[in-house]
């Protein structure tokens, strides 16, 4: 049966609900306080250049901080990191000067980007937890970079050692690679499931699922994601819109947005987002033999690139790759106010973009918008404006 | 994206600008002799960089705090993008028209005026097109991210030099490495070697300079202080355009004689000195004149700049150029106070900055553009609190004469003159 993509196919998708939860509850997940109940730690981390499978393996649970999934009053965020950083870091410091993320036992950053590394500096000054590290990202891709990257997660593998008083063997490194992979290759099964011209899964329900993704122990979710895929095989619901969409920018990881684009009938079929795409993309590819660090260390660089990343070529190669891959019409931008890394990739994109005839909607956001009024009228023209390309 | 012809770009009115102040200050005795060096300093750099492609030159465009002694030692021409960017906002007050270049790109008002206007000014054609562009990610995002259009927009190759964000062995050895290559990548795209010795005779001077800078810091610490308000910048622009060049050395030689003499006489760069203020990231570079003003009414004088004119101790070697031009990039004020992670003894150097130089109070130029230096903002106003200092905040624009009239921070300071005085 296909379905208009404003309809829900929640009450369908059984499997959906548990994902649901998880958010809903967050950060005060039954999950976490199990995780907790049981004596174990769990570490938060940010940004997609902190390599989890090294927090895993030392039997600690990753959790990603990012701020609620919804906007919020940042009074405290505003505060602290002034009204001029993005309104992602100010949500997370927010969380965190009110406590929501007391649980944590550590803190681990990159030097990313101004925003990240300034909420590092932040809550080691003003939010007790008991770890810290950051570790230095090199821009670039070159063979050296990797070298250094490489010393990098080494060093931060032994802090991490050092703290817990316990060695993190190849074995268990080795391990947390594959249950990592299997999450990266479950959510790529998702994905593929999306390039069909009437996918069985719409573009915020899959943002529910990704949510959850880095909010609980991968283990868990691997099943819960199998089972989904499952019940997505078997189910004959087809979503449609009026074009395809892609949604591309700062980080982003409310499902209310992608709903708001949805609501207009615009059918999200992908995106190039460090909560979505570039989380999962790239698998840890371990040679027979080769140190599982050195692979680690080697996905996380040359992973699907940030904005980042110098040269920006490679980001945008992948973006136009995908336009191909999942025959989007559209390109939706949504870059939060202040996040400078995206901001001044935007003309560059939009021009690579009109090279192959993709039109690019430009949105300035704050983080966890619901994407109501004026983006929602902008959007609205965005679709009418491509309908009216393809008559 | 097309951009026009660049032979009307604005350097001569920029060469002809200093030229103009070096006439009035020669006509004035009491002008130190260390202003008309400035003058001169500014005025060959830019005149080099006007003759440049006449004289068969080859022009490097890069951004602020990089290495350029590099860039000397190949006898390459540098152009510091946002240091012209600003001289043309200082001189001509062509921020509007430049400002909008860059918005016309499609740069949101987020990123900061330095690079926005930066991107605008290549778009008219107002600077030489460069022959290279060189980047790097000190000290924040907007750095890190200008080269890419710049090259699109001029049609030139780049280098961009990755800065590692802590200081390791292995970190310190990727800087280098880094370096290299990018003088490979010079010799390829200018013809031009790389001559050692020179870039060794250039870190014995810089060397030098640095021992130069950290002298006045000392000189100022006097009270009286003898340093005026609208020097600040132009402490700044000495390492940022000619590093361990003889017209940098001969500049702040003379300064320093200068302000050694006046500590000797017990003058003051204000009379009677009343406040005694530490400024916080850098005020809007069109108000130099005013804070120089302003100063003088109330007898306050800016006498430490943590973030801005703390060079580290230590010493260069000569014998290994390059580790040492690397070295010295780590010695940078701006890189050890605002790039890396917040250490210990950074925030400690605030605070002893604060007794040493006997400060009032200080004032903090909340730049909306500059997240990274914002985002201190609370911090370093509670640890400064704690040593009695208070601090205003000021939100500001430092190329953008729109965001806030002279009128409504001259008020401010005001209020701020008067809570110290009730102290
Ligand atoms: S990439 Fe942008 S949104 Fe993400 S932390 Fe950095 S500045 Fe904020
Ligand atoms: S003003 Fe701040 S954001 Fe702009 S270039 Fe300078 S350090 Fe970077």
């Amino acid at each position: 049966m296909v379905i208009d993509v404003t309809q829900t196919t929640a009450g369908q998708l059984k499997t959906l609900g548990r994902f649901r939860q998880i958010n809903d509850t967050f950060p005060r997940t039954e999950q976490i306080r199990e995780h907790k109940n049981q004596g174990k730690k769990v570490f938060g981390w940010l940004c997609t250049y902190v390599p989890e499978e090294i927090i895993h393996a030392a039997g600690i649970l990753p959790v990603r901080v990012t701020g609620y999934s919804q906007e919020m009053e940042l009074e405290d965020g505003n505060a602290y990191l002034y009204i001029n950083n993005c309104s992602f870091s100010r949500s997370c410091l927010q969380m965190g000067l009110r406590g929501e993320y007391e649980f944590l036992d550590g803190m681990v950053a990159g030097s990313t980007c101004d925003g990240a590394r300034r909420l590092f500096d932040l809550w080691q000054h003003y939010i007790k937890t008991p770890f810290y590290h950051i570790l230095t990202v090199p821009r670039k891709y070159t063979e050296k970079a990797h070298g250094l990257y490489y010393q990098q997660v080494v060093q931060f593998k032994e802090h991490l050692e050092e703290f817990l008083s316990q060695k993190i063997a190849d074995e268990q490194l080795r391990h947390s690679i594959e249950v990592y992979n299997q999450a990266r290759v479950l959510l790529k099964q998702l994905y593929e499931l999306r390039k069909a011209d009437t996918p069985p899964i719409s573009g915020a329900e899959t943002m529910e699922v990704l949510n959850t993704s880095f909010h609980m122990p991968k283990e868990t979710f691997n099943q819960w994601l199998k089972e989904l895929l499952d019940e997505l095989g078997k189910s004959s619901n087809r979503h449609q819109g009026r074009a395809r969409l892609m949604v591309v920018g700062s980080v982003m990881n409310n499902p209310e947005f992608i709903k708001s684009i949805e609501a207009q009938r615009g059918l999200v079929v992908t995106d190039e987002l460090c909560t979505s795409t570039r989380y999962w993309s790239d698998p840890v590819v371990l040679a027979e033999g080769q140190s599982p660090v050195k692979a680690i260390s080697r996905r996380y660089l040359s992973n699907f690139p940030c904005a980042r990343m110098v040269p920006s070529d490679e980001r945008f190669r992948r973006i136009l790759n995908l336009v191909k891959e999942f025959k989007v019409d559209g390109v939706v931008s949504q870059i939060i106010r202040y996040c400078v890394p995206y901001a001044h990739d935007l003309p560059l994109l939009r021009d690579r973009l009109k090279d192959i005839g993709v039109p690019m909607l430009a949105l300035d956001v704050e983080y966890g918008t619901s994407g109501s009024g004026q983006i929602q009228t902008r959007v609205q023209a965005f679709l009418e404006m491509l309908e009216a390309r393809k008559r | 994206m097309k951009v026009p012809d660049t032979k009307g770009n604005k350097i001569n009115a920029i060469i002809r600008a200093c030229r103009i102040i070096t006439r009035m200050n020669q006509a004035n005795p009491d002008t130190p002799k260390s202003e008309a060096l400035y003058y001169q300093m500014l005025s060959s750099y830019y005149t080099r960089l006007r003759n440049a492609h006449d004289e068969g030159g080859f022009i490097a465009a890069h951004t602020v705090f990089f290495p350029s002694e590099i860039l000397y030692a190949m006898d390459i021409v540098p152009m510091h993008t946002e240091m012209t960017t600003w001289m043309m906002a200082l001189f001509l007050g062509e921020q509007a028209e430049i400002l909008s270049a860059g918005a016309e790109l499609g740069l949101v008002p987020e990123i900061c005026s330095p690079h926005r206007g930066l991107a605008g000014a290549f778009a008219l054609g107002a600077l030489p097109r460069p022959d290279a562009m060189l980047w790097s990610n000190l000290i924040c995002d907007n750095t890190a991210k200008s080269g890419e259009l710049i090259m699109e927009l001029t049609k030139c190759p780049g280098f961009f030099l990755d800065h590692p964000f802590q200081r390791s062995e292995a970190e310190d050895k990727y800087l280098v490495s880094e370096l290299e290559d990018m003088i490979d990548f010079l010799e390829e795209k200018s013809g031009q070697k790389m001559d050692w010795d020179k870039l060794s005779e250039i870190v014995q001077k810089m060397d030098h300079q640095m021992e130069l800078l950290r002298e006045i810091g000392e000189l100022r610490k006097a009270v009286p202080s003898p340093f005026p308000n609208r020097g600040f910048l132009q402490l700044l622009t000495v390492d940022y355009l000619c590093p361990g060049q003889p017209e940098a050395i001969a500049y702040l030689e003379t300064l320093r004689d200068e302000l050694a003499e006046k500590v000797r006489e017990g003058k003051g760069a204000v009379s009677p000195e009343r406040f005694r203020l530490m400024t916080l990231f850098v005020p809007p570079m069109y108000l130099m004149g005013f804070l120089e003003k302003i100063g003088q009414e109330y007898g306050a004088v800016s006498v430490v700049e943590p973030l801005f004119t703390r060079w580290a101790e230590g010493k260069l070697d000569p014998s290994r150029p390059l580790e040492s031009v690397a070295r010295k990039t780590a010695m940078i004020p701006e890189r050890r106070s605002m790039y890396g992670p917040l250490s210990q003894e950074v925030l400690q150097d605030l605070i002893d900055c604060a007794e040493q130089y006997k400060v009032d109070g200080a004032v903090y130029w909340a730049f909306m553009g500059c997240r990274h230096t914002c985002a201190t903002v609370k911090l370093f106003k509670d640890l400064l609190n704690e040593v009695d200092v208070p601090v205003m905040t000021i939100d500001c624009d430092i190329v953008d004469p729109t965001i806030n009239s002279e009128a409504e921070i001259r008020e401010k300071m005001e209020q701020f003159f008067e809570m110290l005085e009730d102290r």
